[in-house]
């Protein structure tokens, strides 16, 4: 459906994109993870059309949109990082605006206009301006405004960033309803946790490169370990610091410890055995699967959170 | 205390970062004193009010009040003037003179008639010719000529009182009494009769002091005052200045219609947009147009407040105020699409609005009028929107101008909004807003 090939887009000395290509299939729920300032907005601005890449191309079902006529774009929705609402109007009346500029008639954005306040469950704040809106309501109002027109692909830039958790679940919800009525999705986000909830297949991003593609497990797959220790910290483990080592890859975090078991422990019982003779109480111990933070902190050496 | 300085310091360090508020702060005033003093400072600043003189007369008495004229810092002679026809210089006329004035192309014109001051004359006799478009500059111009024959009067008032008494006693009886105090004082100081009699002429026989000294002067100087243009306005004192206000509050708020791209884009609406189906074409002329109906709409309301409060008349000649409105609302609006395309940010947009906003108005005849200015104030003046604007404002208003007689001024109005708005967009296009 989309295809984007070699990439390139660079800022003055700064190469924000480096010879990016990623094939996105109809009706996937497709993550660009990466860190803050990795080229995941930058890559979504050439998409749209709002950055031109110096070299490379973009196309929706094959028409190249470098040379495809304006109303090619009419396919896609885009939800912008920013809230892209004229914040003295009403909700409906932004609406409105963007449905009319969109080219919906009249009967269709109204109906339009009702199904997306309906699905962003601000229905009865629609007639209220959005400067008095939570930061949660401005969110939902803005991804509602990117689907008035019903578009096949759905671009979201961060579309939950500063919003508290109620209000993110709410849109991941409502994105999941819109991936089942067979729209596209590209999400590109910085927490992993959301890209593990909600994409189908992904891409880790870093300083502009592609650095991993594939479904979630796939990429854990990648790993050498699928598991990880967590040690939680207290007074009596800094003495037995230098042992740990010893068992394997050993990461400090603030609260805890990020434990990655040397290939000599071929089954986590036997790992397991060796920290219960270390004396370590087991409540200060926990077992968790691999996550996309493992992934790229094993391709990176950096937490995606650096 | 400490407490105290340290916030004082953070709002001196943020002052300190803050490019805009360094602009204003400094450079604003720092112009607007340059503007100013080189206008009232006198120190050779002013260069004169440009009059039309035509002496038609052939006395001595006019030759010396001509010399006075001439001299005077206040006002500069205009004597001839180029044919447009023949292109020949040719010497200016009282009917050439009358239409100039009535042009617009000079604000009056002081014209010695044939009969200014004959053998037998008891007065001398001035027409003035003036357009009061402006108090200031009338004032000026006014001002300058009394002064010019109140320096002149120690040669023109013996002359003229010598006449004045003897058309009362007598020309005998004066010259009786005029030989008989001549052999007097040359007895008595042992000196040539002749060369006292010469003398006696200038001696201040009568003494001005305490006695009505307007009504004494107009006996002996009689200026005819005529009022060419404007004579039929209601309310001249708003009619003057209202063009050149609408115009400079024109420039304030087209301005920030045309900065509130910077507002659309940090609201991030402006991208919404730049990511539809939208050129950004559509999206800055869309603008354009929105700005000069506001523009046009704006200053519609401020003449309908003129007309109902002050008695502006605005509807005698209303179609060519519309056509002015509409070219300097097009021209004022492309100035704030300039800026905003030339600025980084809305502050940076709005300080230097601000700025170039203050001059325009400031020499561009929207404060007081610019034939008052320097010379070479006055020459920068005609590179402003603002001077073009004003004057085509007086035109209508004030003179009643046809749309033939406002025709330049409208060329450089729209000329102006459509150089610099394709300048715009084009900086637009390339520019840091998008």
């Amino acid at each position: 459906m989309l295809k984007i090939e070699h990439i390139v887009k660079q800022f003055g000395k700064v190469k924000a994109l480096d010879d990016v290509s990623i094939r996105i299939d109809r009706g996937e729920f497709f993550g660009m993870l990466g860190p803050n300032g990795a080229g995941k907005t930058t890559l979504m601005n050439i998409i749209v059309g709002y950055v031109k890449a110096d070299s490379g191309s973009v196309s929706f079902e094959d028409k190249l949109l470098s040379t495809a006529e304006n109303g090619t774009r009419l396919n896609f929705g885009y939800v912008p990082q920013e809230i892209s609402l004229y914040p003295e109007l009403s909700a409906l009346q932004n609406l409105k605006i963007f449905g009319s500029l969109y080219g919906l008639k009249k009967n269709v954005m109204l109906k339009s206009i009702d199904e997306v306040l309906e699905l962003v469950k601000l229905n009865d704040r629609k007639k209220d301006a959005v400067k008095n809106f939570s930061g949660g309501m401005k969110r939902r109002l803005n991804l509602a405004a990117s689907i008035l027109h019903k578009p096949k692909l759905l671009l979201c830039d961060e579309p939950t960033v500063g919003i508290d958790p109620q209000s993110r679940n709410a849109i991941f919800e409502m994105l999941q309803y819109l991936a089942e009525q067979n729209i596209t999705i590209i999400y590109t986000t910085h927490h992993m946790e959301e890209a593990e909830r909600l994409c189908s297949r992904l891409v880790i991003i870093d300083y502009g490169k592609i650095i991993a593609e594939g479904s979630l497990s796939e990429m854990v797959n990648m790993l050498d370990k699928k598991e990880t220790i967590k040690i939680k910290k207290h007074s009596e483990l800094k003495s037995k610091i230098k042992t740990l080592e010893s068992m394997g890859r050993l990461i400090e975090f603030d609260l805890e410890y990020e434990l990655i078991p040397d290939v000599k422990f071929n089954k986590m019982s036997q790992l397991f055995y060796s920290l219960e003779e270390l004396n370590i109480p087991q409540e200060f111990i926990e077992l968790s699967r691999s996550t996309l933070e493992d992934v790229f902190l094993n391709l990176t050496g950096r937490s995606l959170r650096d | 205390m400490r407490i105290i300085y340290k916030l004082l310091v953070k709002d001196i360090v943020r002052f300190v970062n803050d490019k805009t508020a360094l602009l204003l702060t400094f450079l604003v005033p720092a112009i607007l004193i340059i503007i100013f003093g080189n206008i009232f400072s006198g120190n050779g600043g002013f260069p004169g009010v440009h009059v039309i003189f035509v002496n038609n007369s052939k006395s001595e008495l006019a030759k010396t009040l001509e010399t006075k004229l001439d001299s005077s810092e206040a006002i500069i002679l205009v004597k001839n003037i180029t044919d447009m026809e023949s292109g020949k210089i040719i010497n200016i006329t009282v009917g050439r003179a009358v239409e100039e004035i009535k042009k617009g192309k000079i604000s009056a014109a002081i014209i010695f008639p044939d009969d200014f001051f004959s053998d037998t004359s008891k007065s001398v006799k001035i027409k003035f010719f003036y357009d009061p478009k402006d108090q200031i500059e009338s004032s000026i111009v006014q001002g300058s000529v009394q002064q010019a024959i109140m320096s002149s009067m120690p040669d023109v008032l013996p002359v003229l009182m010598q006449r004045k008494i003897e058309s009362s006693i007598g020309y005998k009886k004066v010259k009786k009494f005029k030989e008989e105090m001549s052999g007097v004082v040359s007895e008595y100081f042992n000196v040539p009769v002749d060369s006292i009699y010469k003398k006696e002429d200038s001696l201040k026989l009568f003494s001005t002091a305490g006695a009505n000294t307007n009504n004494f002067f107009s006996k002996l100087i009689n200026i005819e005052n005529s009022q060419v243009v404007g004579a039929e306005v209601k309310n001249p004192g708003v009619t003057r200045i209202v063009g050149g206000w609408a115009m400079m509050f024109l420039l304030f708020s087209l301005t920030g219609a045309a900065t509130s791209l910077f507002e659309e884009k940090q609201e991030g609406s402006l991208k919404r947009l730049l990511c539809m189906p939208i050129s950004r074409g559509n999206i800055l002329w869309s603008k354009y147009i929105y700005s000069v109906l506001i523009g046009i709409i704006q200053l519609f309301v401020l003449f309908l407040f003129a007309y109902f409060l002050f008695d502006v008349e605005i509807f005698s000649n209303f179609f060519n105020l519309i056509i002015v409105i509409l070219a300097s609302a097009a021209a004022a609006v492309s100035f704030g699409m300039l800026i905003t395309a030339l600025s980084s940010s809305i502050a940076q947009a709005n300080g230097i609005a601000t700025l170039l906003i203050m001059i325009m108005s400031a020499i561009g005849g929207a404060w007081f009028p610019v034939s008052i200015l320097p010379d070479w104030m006055q020459t920068i003046s005609k590179l402003t929107i603002t001077y073009w604007s004003v004057e085509a404002f007086l035109q209508v208003l004030w003179r009643g101008g046809d749309l033939t007689s406002i025709s330049f001024n409208l060329i450089i109005l729209v000329s102006v909004a459509v150089i610099v708005n394709t300048y715009a967009i084009f900086l637009f296009r390339k520019g840091k807003i998008f």
